[in-house]
């Protein structure tokens, strides 16, 4: 079959090569599952390392969102590999130079790192339904038990050790797993765009964002289908770290940008007449102004009046929907606005996206939304939920 | 704890030595077992290059070769034999999107401070060939008023310190004893990582093969005596190709008899192909 | 140690241990041999056969006209670039022999911006009329003889000279049969050329080598003005052996260098008109087959058929030779 490519419309002087986009939309929802990833887990750790007790009610749902969405971050990859069979190529054989590399070892890492965690965690309740659940379930449960039906109070406070220190190392771990990425692009010579000392910490906090934005979202839409009151205080909780991160991160992100514009190196007329022209909207006006300083803003007011109840929760959770937006803004103009600069420095492309095929729009949101599928069927066999009258947690 | 009880019972001394003996028994797996995972990365290059038969064909050593790649921008009358020639020789994808050589133009008309710079990709240049499949440069400047134009071939220059090599995550890229970096087709997973790296473009994905792919420098020829396609081709002797190791190879001479210079000498990729005759809008 | 977290702490070293063992079993052979790559790959790379052949290769077979192209100016474009690759020839059958010669010659001499000064270029429209290259222009040795050939000579000189030559050509440079062509009026700068590929041997005749031979250079030069002073006298009569107008149709793929009606504008080139039918014949007949040399003739004699030449003889030896100029 003739092999469709796509050949991208320049402007301006590219290289022959150029003209044909390499990484796809895939390659951004990419490092922005593995954010949402990293920044659930944070709510979760926040909780569990820092003690940050009004975050009790989301902290199971959080490791349930750090799993789902971990279980999926390996599909846009797949989909996009030449070959994926070949995929463990970089796990049998790594080339040690390479940060790509490092995926397969920081995702298995942090994905038995996470199933342990939530394990532990949700130790009795599986020892607890693989007592009175009855047929396959009881037998899923009770394989989850390992044989061990011990919930006593000397066996309890060894798995919460095992539960701190999974939370522990589960912070670089989870942070090096969405890290390495920002480092990939950091650390190529080849894009002025990318080519930056700043990108991995500029990834790390916008993940951060991102996951605690699901998270309010998440939490918020469950009450709501749960028909029970949603805790203000844990909304409050999460508004407040979303604040906090968020003004690092547009902190680090403008001073990224200041940076390259005030080296001002080869390159840099092509950049600023990029970034004055098609990536205006996507960047100044969907990036920044919609997605960070209104949510910035709008939280600072409802943090410095105090709001609370109905207006603080729809208050956050639309802040969120903004930032959710923004941070998959970021990643979109990260790796595709990094190639729609030419190399040469002296041209520029336009990435047209295409609805339907391996690496279209329609595959993008599918995999940008499964993971929620499988979210549900956890909260089901695990119920993340404090009021829950079943002892799901400790 | 009651405090007179300082000594350690037996009983506490056994749950101990037990917990002692419990970690040092996981920490000595894990230590033998990463050591059983390194020991076949530490002991790559056990075998020297020239260890035993000739490699990687009995005619051909690769410890005796040096590879270099000379362009003589002055030279080049930009009529895309070289192209062609590559497309043929290496099954290069026929279109105008994916080359493994190529070259550009660059023209500086009166009154324009700007220069202007078109390659094969360019509409202009394609349709003036007939198609895709064919390489040609449209006559556009033929009636405007140029105050300055050259041709400037361009290819993979096989860095020193390549920056595609080093971010292979497989091993898929390498760069061989005499000086060609080279593609493995059958390990590549097709991550596109190096044609990304790449600061010069030369890099394109196969997505017939699955796999990225550029100029071997005509690998299968050089090791047999032959010259790459591109520099058998060229009527006007704009390339020169031979090995380093000979003092008296073209491109020994080359490089001697001549000023030369390097593409973006700032990436800190060293590369291996010396141009003449290149202006300061080339990069 | 609780039983869950002995069980737990098992299955993560079991799986530990299976994965270190298996990581060296699914490590293709011959990776690390060198470095962090397979080795196989660079024997699979260097074991490819090349497509292109050079042109080494097609000599063997194709010894002349090897010979003709490596001896011209066009060696430097190998036979590959206009013939296609020559990887499987000749099993597979013959190469192209490219017909539109314009396109493939264009590539390299239309003349471009950016071209350096030293590539042979020209104006395509204005070149040659529309004609293919190959009309004039011999692929495989391509320049055409050099157009400046100074004559400076003794017009008197060359009369006296010119005693020994009267018996075939003419007292007044009109040949007395068809066979022997007519001198008078002909371009000096031709008949310097001629004389000395005659004396060189470039050039071989069973007649005019001895005679050549024993030419000086400046005999030839002295000759050489004499004739061209001469008046050539109208057209050569006789009845035409050709078809005159088939003859014209043909001629004006020769006009380019002859002239249309077979006075040229370049002295390095012979006039044609009025010049003897039978002569004509034989010097058409002797470039295609090679015994007269010269290669820009010989590509476009080739495809003359018999008739061809019957009526390009007759066409040009109808025309009248005085310049309308």
């Amino acid at each position: 079959m003739e092999p469709i490519i796509h050949f991208a419309p320049y402007t301006g002087w590219v290289y022959p090569n150029e003209t044909v986009f390499e990484w796809s939309v895939l390659i951004a929802v990419y490092p922005y599952l593995t954010g949402l990833v990293a920044g659930a887990f944070t709510v979760s750790s926040l909780y569990q390392v820092f003690g940050f007790e009004r975050l009790k009610p989301v902290a199971h749902l959080a490791l349930l969102t750090s799993l789902s969405f971990m279980i999926f971050v390996p599909t846009p990859l797949l989909l996009h590999l030449g070959h994926p069979e070949r995929a463990f190529n970089s796990t049998i054989t790594p080339h040690l130079t390479s940060a790509m590399a490092m995926f397969g070892f920081f995702a298995s890492f942090y994905v038995a790192l996470l199933i342990l965690e939530g394990w532990f965690a949700y130790r009795p309740f599986i020892v607890d339904q693989a007592q009175t659940k009855t047929g396959l379930l009881g037998k899923f449960y009770g394989l989850l038990t390992l044989g061990s039906h011990d919930v006593s109070e000397p066996v309890m406070r060894y798995d919460r050790k095992w539960i701190f220190a999974l939370a522990v190392i589960g912070i670089p771990a989870a942070h090096g797993l969405h890290g390495y990425v920002g480092f990939m692009y950091g650390s190529l010579k080849s894009r002025e765009w990318w080519s930056s000392d700043l990108m991995p910490v500029i990834f790390l906090f916008s993940a951060i964002i991102s996951g605690v934005a699901l998270l309010v979202v998440l939490y918020v839409a469950s009450c709501k289908l749960r028909k029970i009151p949603v805790d203000a205080a844990c909304v409050k909780g999460l508004a407040y770290t979303i604040w906090a991160f968020i003004m690092i991160a547009i902190v680090l992100e403008a001073l990224a940008f200041a940076n390259l514009v005030y080296k001002g190196r080869e390159g840099i007329e092509m950049i600023m007449e990029y970034v004055t022209g098609p990536l205006l909207i996507p960047y100044f006006l969907l990036q920044f102004a919609i997605g960070m300083i209104v949510p910035l803003l709008w939280l600072s007011y409802m943090i410095w009046r105090g709001t609370t109840g109905r207006a603080l929760v729809i208050g956050v959770t639309l802040c969120a929907c903004l930032v959710l937006f923004s941070v998959f803004m970021m990643r979109w103009n990260v790796v595709i606005g990094g190639q729609e600069l030419s190399k040469t420095g002296k041209g520029l492309l336009a990435y047209h996206m295409p609805f339907f095929g391996k690496e279209g729009a329609l595959m993008a949101i599918v995999l940008t939304l499964a993971p929620l599928g499988l979210l549900y069927v956890l909260t089901r066999l695990f119920p993340p939920w404090a009021d829950a009258a079943t002892h799901a947690h400790s | 704890m009651k405090k007179e009880d300082s000594k350690p019972t037996l009983e506490a001394r056994r749950a101990f030595l037990a917990k002692l003996g419990g970690a040092a028994t996981c920490a000595g797996a894990v230590v033998g077992a990463a050591t059983l995972g390194v020991i076949p990365a530490v002991s790559a290059k056990t075998e020297t290059p020239s260890g035993g038969a000739s490699f990687p064909t009995k005619d051909y050593d690769w410890t005796k070769h040096q590879w270099g790649f000379g362009v003589d921008a002055t030279k080049c009358i930009g009529c895309l034999r070289c192209v062609e020639a590559c497309k043929t020789e290496n099954e290069v994808p026929r279109n105008a999107h994916q080359f493994r050589t190529w070259v550009e133009r660059y023209v500086y008309l009166e009154g324009e401070k700007a220069v202007r710079i078109d390659s094969q990709q360019d509409p202009v240049n394609i349709q003036a060939s007939g198609s895709e499949k064919e390489f040609r440069f449209a006559n556009r400047y033929k009636d405007a008023k140029v105050e300055k134009a050259f041709f400037v071939p361009k290819l993979c220059n096989h860095c020193a310190h390549p920056a595609c090599v080093q971010v292979c995550p497989v091993g898929a890229t390498y760069k061989t004893e005499d000086g060609v970096v080279l593609i493995d087709h059958d390990y590549c997973i097709g991550c596109r990582y190096c044609v990304q790296a790449c600061p010069y473009g030369a890099r394109y994905f196969d997505e017939e093969k699955g796999v990225s792919d550029k100029c071997t420098w005509c690998y299968h020829r050089i090791t047999k005596g032959l010259e790459p396609a591109c520099v058998e081709v060229c009527p006007v002797g704009a390339r020169v190709f031979g090995d380093q190791k000979d003092k008296q190879s073209p491109i020994s001479l080359f490089i001697r008899n001549n000023r030369v210079q390097v593409l973006r000498p700032e990436s800190g990729n060293a590369p291996n192909v010396f141009y003449v005759g290149i202006d300061k809008e080339v990069n | 140690m609780p039983k869950h977290i002995f069980r737990l702490v098992s299955l993560i070293v079991g799986f530990l241990v299976v994965t270190i063992i298996a990581v060296p079993l699914l490590v293709p052979d011959s990776f690390y041999r060198f470095g962090h790559y397979r080795a196989n790959s660079v024997v699979a790379i260097a074991a490819q056969q090349p497509v292109l052949q050079t042109a080494n290769y097609c000599k063997d077979c194709h010894s002349e006209r090897h010979a003709q192209w490596s001896a011209s100016n066009h060696k430097s474009v190998t036979c590959e670039v206009c013939h296609g690759a020559a990887q499987g020839h000749p099993q597979n059958g013959k190469l192209p022999i490219p017909k539109d010669a314009a396109k493939l010659c264009t590539l390299c001499h239309e003349a471009m911006p950016g071209r350096p000064r030293t590539q042979p270029q020209i104006q395509v429209t204005q070149h040659s009329g529309g004609q293919q290259c190959t009309v004039c222009h011999n692929p495989h040795s391509p320049k055409i003889a050099a157009a400046s050939v100074k004559v400076a000579g003794n017009a008197a000189a060359g009369k006296q000279k010119s005693a020994d030559c009267a018996a075939c050509h003419g007292a007044a440079g009109i040949s007395p049969n068809d066979t022997w062509p007519n001198l008078a009026g002909q371009n000096a700068a031709y008949l310097v050329r001629i004389l000395a590929a005659y004396k060189s041997g470039d050039q071989k005749d069973v007649a005019m080598t001895p005679l050549a031979q024993a030419l000086g250079d400046a005999d030839i030069q002295n000759l050489a003005i004499y004739y061209a002073g001469l008046n050539c006298k109208g057209a050569a009569g006789g009845k035409a052996a050709g078809d005159v107008a088939a003859g014209k149709v043909l001629a004006k793929n020769c006009a380019a260098c002859h002239g249309e009606t077979g006075i040229g504008s370049n002295p390095a080139w012979p006039k044609l008109a009025a010049q003897k039918q039978g002569y004509l014949v034989n010097a058409l007949k002797a470039f295609k087959a090679g015994l007269r040399k010269d290669p820009m003739m010989a590509g476009v004699s080739r495809g003359l058929s018999d008739t061809d030449i019957a009526d390009l003889a007759a066409y040009y030896a109808a025309q009248s030779c005085q310049s309308t100029k």
